[in-house]
């Protein structure tokens, strides 16, 4: 095995570890989450910083591998890239027919620049099309809660065959669940989108072998571009005429003839594989280029030309779908939020209650996939922080937990055609119960009543004390009202956070810190 | 006394009769209620216990006993919004020491229940004891129960707390918007599933149904401190207020009673108390409870 291969190996292991790793599993805090990998890819971070068009140090491990793709050339695809090493491990069991000629040529160009060119106006789509995004967006949404379904249907069934007696088991299933499983099944749209893509990429191994990384990955072209100049070369550059071994050991370039420094991974199965020991790969700066430098002017302009084509169109968005257009906590602005965020869907993966969801249509055409939060369907929980944790650009702030509670979402609104004690004037107040400011952004008071039974009776007719309320949605998420709830949290332009209450200042519980040695 | 003072004596005596031999009876049958108080939890949580009759009493060896705290909230324990796990963990000491074969902790949560068995500190202060199950509630043990009651007719409860031998309810005294407060009758909804919300519209009714199915046999109420306001979870240390109080009865409506008056307040203003005691369920009338202090 070659080291390339280890590597490989290496890091998908970092990788899956790394995935599972991104859940609450009994810390506030996570330490190692999967959005290493976001963090040091250069593609999210050129977006970044065209779109945003500022710095922030979480993209300094970026920056780092930048450098060492100038320096090396593109060995991330071929020591590193976990959607690379899936393809290495499953292509040898495609039959390989013909390279699609349309892919060949400038087409991936025409993929990166204009992605590139549309972040510089204001439309991030890096991540639509990054390889670890994609990879990690078909796990979260599809694979992974499948994985967790399978694992709890069989563990109903279990119960459902046996009763009490599954309890002798409880210890494996134990250990699967808490280290392994996610704790709650949870479907997601696009997750069958998510998949497809991922399944092309796949798929398109049965033309030839990575045919996603040479002749589409946006990621692996923008590495191809860095690392073309890079003074680390294979020596010799081109074909021996007495052997040609390489046509065949290569997985990417040699095919057409010579070796395409942009396409060349550095797996090294050439310099392993040669029967002469003729290959090496080591600094050398007298290697002549003999393909063209730049992808032509007519697709650089065309391009960039085409990135703004699509930036401006996508920013439509009906303005009834503002109303619902609740994001993670901390999210204080819209168009900064959709500059920063790489649709990764790690948020959506950590996120405690289950509360984001991927965008399909709800925030525009720009806004496909970037995360929403659905109340209904799970809430923001009062002192979790992991969404801004994972968040590998801080298009999510990361925020000590006492300032993102206050924080706001949205603000709650009581539909009174639907809340019990206005539209049937009988008690509930279970949205007041389970609001988490100490002080009550829901409040009730007492009013008698003529029931429409015509009994008087005293009812509590709830509240919302606007100023305190940071939308959190466990209200609409608890309200006991079937389908639309009684009260909804709706987005506000205005996401100043909530002032601190001046008797508790300072003395919010730290969650976890509970000050009793309870041992 | 003529004929007709006598005839008049005579009838009243025998009207009054009955009501009392009952006052007679009751006298002698009052519900005990024990209430202890120190500084140093498990052993005032021991010493309720034993002036109840000792956990013995209960638990018969070999049985499997349920202890149901309040831990339905993601709160410190400072907060007063769970049952406080040094209380917790000494019954189910307790329990363990007469003889119980298996001690089953747990809550259907109103937060995420990872960080509620977490932050509750009861998870923690149970870890590593032997045949003590702290568990996450499985929606799968929800078994759907005719109650007849009559405001529920029927609903799911969870499996565990139905099959165990003894079910021992160890509420948080608590503050809370709907029913004023939340103690012993109210703790059994951490043992419903389904939309629990719903019975918030006739909750008084509906909890004496569910308590007249799952009976408490011991109820012991954790008022080391308790939440005086912006219940039943509260987030502001204002609102607690340190008691170094728990409270035992057998007897579920007499220990929600006598608790009621650690707020200032009278059985009679908790609609919940008092379905329960028409019910039958229990006593509330504090002048025929017994309370004695230990």
């Amino acid at each position: 095995m070659t080291s390339a291969r280890i590597s490989q190996l290496l890091f998908l292991v970092i990788f899956i570890f790394l995935f599972v790793m991104t859940e609450y599993r009994g810390h506030d805090e996570i330490n190692a989450a999967v959005n290493s990998f976001f963090r040091a890819d250069p593609l999210v971070l050129l977006s970044y910083l065209f779109a945003a068009k500022e710095w922030t140090w979480l993209l300094l491990p970026a920056v780092l591998m930048t450098l060492a793709t100038f320096l090396l050339g593109r060995f991330f695809c071929g020591w590193i890239c976990p959607l690379g090493t899936i393809l290495d491990l499953i292509t040898p069991t495609i039959r390989k027919s013909v390279p699609i000629r349309m892919l060949k040529g400038n087409t991936k160009y025409w993929l990166l620049i204009p992605i590139l060119s549309a972040s510089l106006f204001n439309l991030n789509l890096s991540g639509l099309l990054d390889p670890i995004a994609i990879l990690l967006r078909g796990l979260t949404f599809l694979l992974y809660p499948l994985l967790g379904m399978t694992a709890r249907e069989g563990w109903v069934g279990l119960y459902r065959l046996i009763g009490e007696r599954r309890d002798t088991v409880a210890p494996a299933y134990n250990l699967l669940r808490d280290n392994l499983l996610p704790f709650r099944d949870t479907m997601y749209p696009l997750a069958f989108l998510s998949a497809i893509i991922l399944l092309v990429v796949i798929l398109l191994e049965r033309y030839e072998t990575r045919n996603w990384c040479r002749n589409l990955c946006p990621l692996g072209t923008l590495m191809g571009l860095l690392g073309r100049f890079s003074p680390f070369n294979r020596v010799p550059l081109g074909l021996c005429g007495d052997c040609g071994q390489c046509r065949e050991l290569c997985p990417t370039t040699f095919d057409q003839g010579g070796l395409n420094k942009e396409e060349c991974i550095l797996c090294m199965e050439c310099e392993h594989g040669c029967p002469n020991a003729r290959i090496s790969f080591r600094p050398s700066f007298r290697v002549k280029y003999q393909l063209p430098l730049i992808p032509g002017r007519r697709v650089l302009l065309g391009g960039i030309a085409s990135g703004l084509l699509l930036a401006v169109p996508a920013r439509f968005r009906s303005p009834e779908k503002d109303s619902r257009l609740l994001r993670p906590p901390g999210v204080r602005d819209e168009d900064n939020f959709l500059k920063k965020c790489v649709r990764c869907g790690e948020c959506m993966k950590v996120c405690l209650k289950n509360a984001l969801y991927p965008s399909a249509w709800q925030a525009g055409v720009e806004g496909i996939y970037t995360p929403l939060l659905i109340p209904r369907l799970g809430y923001c929980e009062f002192n979790c922080t992991l969404c801004g944790q994972v968040c590998p650009t801080g298009a999510i702030p990361n925020l000590p937990v006492f300032k993102k509670r206050r924080e706001v979402i949205g603000k709650a609104v009581f539909d009174k055609n639907h809340c019990l004690p206005f539209a049937k004037r009988i008690d509930c107040i279970v949205c007041e119960e389970h609001c988490p400011i100490p002080d009550k952004a829901i409040r009730s008071r007492e009013l008698k009543l003529t029931g429409f039974d015509g009994v008087v009776r005293t009812v509590k007719e709830p509240y919302v004390m606007e100023e305190i309320c940071n939308g959190c949605g466990i209200c609409e998420f608890v309200c006991p009202v079937e389908t639309k709830a009684g009260i909804e949290v709706f987005a506000v332009k205005n996401r100043a956070p909530i002032a601190e209450p001046a008797a508790t200042a300072g003395t919010l519980d730290v969650s976890g810190q509970t000050g009793y040695d309870v041992r | 006394m003529d004929r007709r003072e006598f005839i008049k004596s005579a009838g009243a005596f025998t009207l009054m009769t009955p009501i009392l031999f009952k006052e007679a009876l009751a006298a002698m049958d009052q519900p005990l209620v024990v209430v202890a108080e120190g500084r140093d939890y498990p052993v005032i949580t021991r010493r309720a216990i034993n002036a109840v009759g000792g956990m013995k009493r209960f638990v018969k060896r070999g049985d499997v006993v349920v202890v149901k705290p309040n831990m339905g909230w993601d709160r410190s324990v400072e907060l007063a919004a769970n049952t406080h796990p040094l209380v917790v963990r000494t019954v189910v000491e307790e329990c363990l020491s007469a003889g119980a074969r298996k001690v089953k902790v747990f809550d259907n949560t109103c937060n995420d229940a990872r960080r509620c068995y977490v932050n509750s500190g009861i998870e923690n202060a149970l870890e590593g004891m032997k045949n003590v199950e702290c568990k996450h509630i499985e929606t799968e043990r929800f078994k759907k129960v005719a109650l007849n009651g009559q405001f529920l007719k029927e609903w799911e409860l969870y499996d565990e707390a139905l099959s165990a031998n003894v079910y021992i309810n160890v509420p948080i005294a608590k503050h809370h918007g709907l029913s004023k407060l939340t103690l012993g009758l109210k703790n059994v909804m951490g043992v419903m599933g389904g939309n629990r919300g719903f019975i918030h519209r006739n909750i008084d009714v509906a909890l004496a149904d569910i308590n007249s199915h799952l009976k408490s046999h011991l109820t012991l109420i954790d008022a080391t401190r308790i939440l005086t306001a912006h219940g039943p979870q509260g987030g502001n240390i204002a609102d607690v207020k340190v008691l170094n109080k728990v409270i035992a009865s057998t007897d579920i409506v007499a220990a929600d009673a006598f608790a009621t008056t650690l707020f200032g307040m009278k059985p009679a203003d908790i609609p919940v108390t008092v379905s329960a005691y028409k019910r039958g369920l229990g006593e509330m009338n504090l002048d025929r409870i017994k309370v004695v202090r230990v």
